[in-house]
């Protein structure tokens, strides 16, 4: 009666649990908080039942530990890995991870270099070396490092990505364009980088800059027409290349008619929300 | 009324709203730098009274597109509200340095040809516990043309304790997810940049009838 209730609801429960993780895995989220939440109870309560799940559950229970500076919860799963798996790469590389969440840099280095010593081809040991170049704020050294990582490993997307960042943030609009221009070419249906690529040309100026911005706010705005940075970007540049006295007329009323476009574009979309409804035009007169 | 006849000139307040902002702005993207704009209520001349803010990237603080588009929506925004923006806040991404970045410098300067008594805010990552003792704060003013660090002394904090109490309640019950920045809301426009909903949460906790202020 009353108790054979219960377990169906705690079975229920347990499998929802499960497979809500699962899919958190798949998806790739970083909702750390939701994760340490179902995973923490999932590891305390139903461990029993989870069978070789358990140890995936694991990594990904203290990864989102890590992000919620949960060092209790953290230590836990990295106790229970190093028990099941003595030796292994991939564990020393969770406890490469916890080093560096408890900022404990040249550690962290220090176990990352150990995997590097038994397997020099660890792509994901280097970069994790590479990420704490970055947070302890040695970003000529992390680009540096990046960039031979990447003669290496040329279609490492994420690498090129995070060179591409590095550089913005170094305020090298031109090296973080060739690496946006890389990404572009192997993802050319990547609406992100188009309109990335866009905002840094926007960011390095002049007329000829401001045009290929346009173009590849367009871009972005053809492979994904909800990009709302890019229909916003599609007007300043449009309207900024107008604007400017060195354009000749048919460009001047090509650009014209863009901006009216985007103006169009982005007033349909507030209208169907209603929040910072603002009104579109009066934004250029300030923009310059 | 009287706290403000009280501040002299060159002081700066900082009301209990804008604080948890930029501080639940910081902790949200613990691994990003963020920046957001200063906002005041009062009227200009005399002390700089810093009563709101609006967060605005987490993503590409130096990239100008949308950096520009965010000043110039606030700018309307503030001119609809009778509200005027006073200066910026940056938190690094990097904990271990609380120095303004060019981006940051850039920013503020443009924001002191409209205000002349700007402020460059930088949030300390490095002191940002619970139960810090003093605001993790480091302020700039600008000086002939360069800005300069202001005197901590000057930079007043109405009832720090009881702000700083709601700034962790708010971390802790998980409604710092509320806090919309400019960035969230160009990835989904149904959110809104102005947070009148943490606001009025904010709003809620320093209410007299919760023992605060």
């Amino acid at each position: 009666g009353h108790y054979c209730l219960d377990i169906n609801v705690l079975i229920i429960v347990f499998t929802e649990m499960r497979d809500k993780l699962r899919k958190w895995r798949e998806d790739n989220h970083r909702n750390s908080e939701q994760i340490v939440d179902v995973g923490e109870e999932l590891i305390n309560e139903h461990a029993s039942k989870l069978g070789d799940d358990i140890w995936i559950i694991y990594e990904q229970v203290m990864i989102a530990a890590l992000d919620c500076s949960r060092d209790d919860l953290a230590w836990t799963c990295l106790q229970e890995l190093k028990k099941q798996f003595p030796g292994s790469q991939r564990v020393k590389r969770l406890a490469g991870m916890r080093l560096e969440a408890l900022e404990k840099y040249e550690d962290a280095s220090k176990q990352y270099d150990s995997i590097l010593q038994d397997d020099p081809t660890n792509t994901a040991a280097r970069k994790r070396k590479i990420s704490i170049l970055k947070a302890q704020g040695k970003s000529a050294e992390a680009i540096r490092e990046l960039n031979e990582y990447l003669e290496q490993f040329v279609g490492d997307q994420e690498a090129w990505h995070e060179l591409s960042e590095l550089y913005i943030n170094e305020h090298d609009y031109g090296k973080a364009a060739f690496c946006l221009e890389e990404l572009m070419m192997t993802n050319p249906h990547n609406h992100l980088y188009c309109e990335q690529y866009a905002e840094v040309k926007y960011t390095q100026g002049g007329l000829e800059n401001l045009e290929l911005s346009r173009k590849y706010f367009a871009q972005a705005l053809k492979l994904n027409n909800g990009n709302m940075r890019a229909l916003f970007g599609l007007y300043m540049s449009a309207s900024h290349i107008a604007a400017s006295p060195k354009v000749n007329a048919t460009v001047k009323k090509a650009n014209v008619k863009y901006a009216a476009w985007a103006t169009n574009q982005i007033n349909r979309a507030y209208q169907v929300t209603k929040t910072n409804q603002l009104p579109v035009e009066e934004l250029l007169l300030r923009s310059s | 009324m009287s706290w403000r006849r009280w501040l002299a000139m060159g002081e700066v307040e900082l009301s209990c709203l804008a604080y948890v902002k930029m501080y639940l702005h910081a902790c949200l993207f613990p691994r990003c730098s963020v920046n957001g704009l200063l906002l005041s209520s009062s009227p200009a001349g005399g002390a700089v009274c810093v009563t709101d803010c609006v967060p605005l990237l987490h993503t590409h603080l130096p990239l100008a597109p949308i950096t520009q588009l965010a000043l110039t929506q606030v700018d309307v925004w503030c001119a609809q509200t009778q509200q005027r923006i006073v200066g910026y806040y940056q938190a690094n991404a990097c904990v271990s340095d609380s120095s303004p970045t060019p981006c940051a410098l850039k920013i503020a300067d443009k924001i002191a040809e409209q205000c002349n008594n700007a402020v460059l805010l930088m949030i300390d990552g490095g002191k940002m516990s619970p139960d810090y003792r003093v605001p993790p704060i480091v302020m700039y003013e600008r000086k002939d043309t360069r800005w300069t660090l202001k005197d901590k002394h000057t930079i007043m904090l109405r009832q720090w304790e009881e702000t700083r109490d709601i700034a962790s309640q708010l971390l802790d019950s998980g409604d710092h997810s509320l806090l919309v920045d400019f960035d969230s809301h160009l990835d989904d426009i149904t959110r809104d940049w102005t947070n009148q909903k943490l606001n009025a949460k904010i709003a809620e906790l320093a209410s007299p009838a919760n023992g605060n202020v």
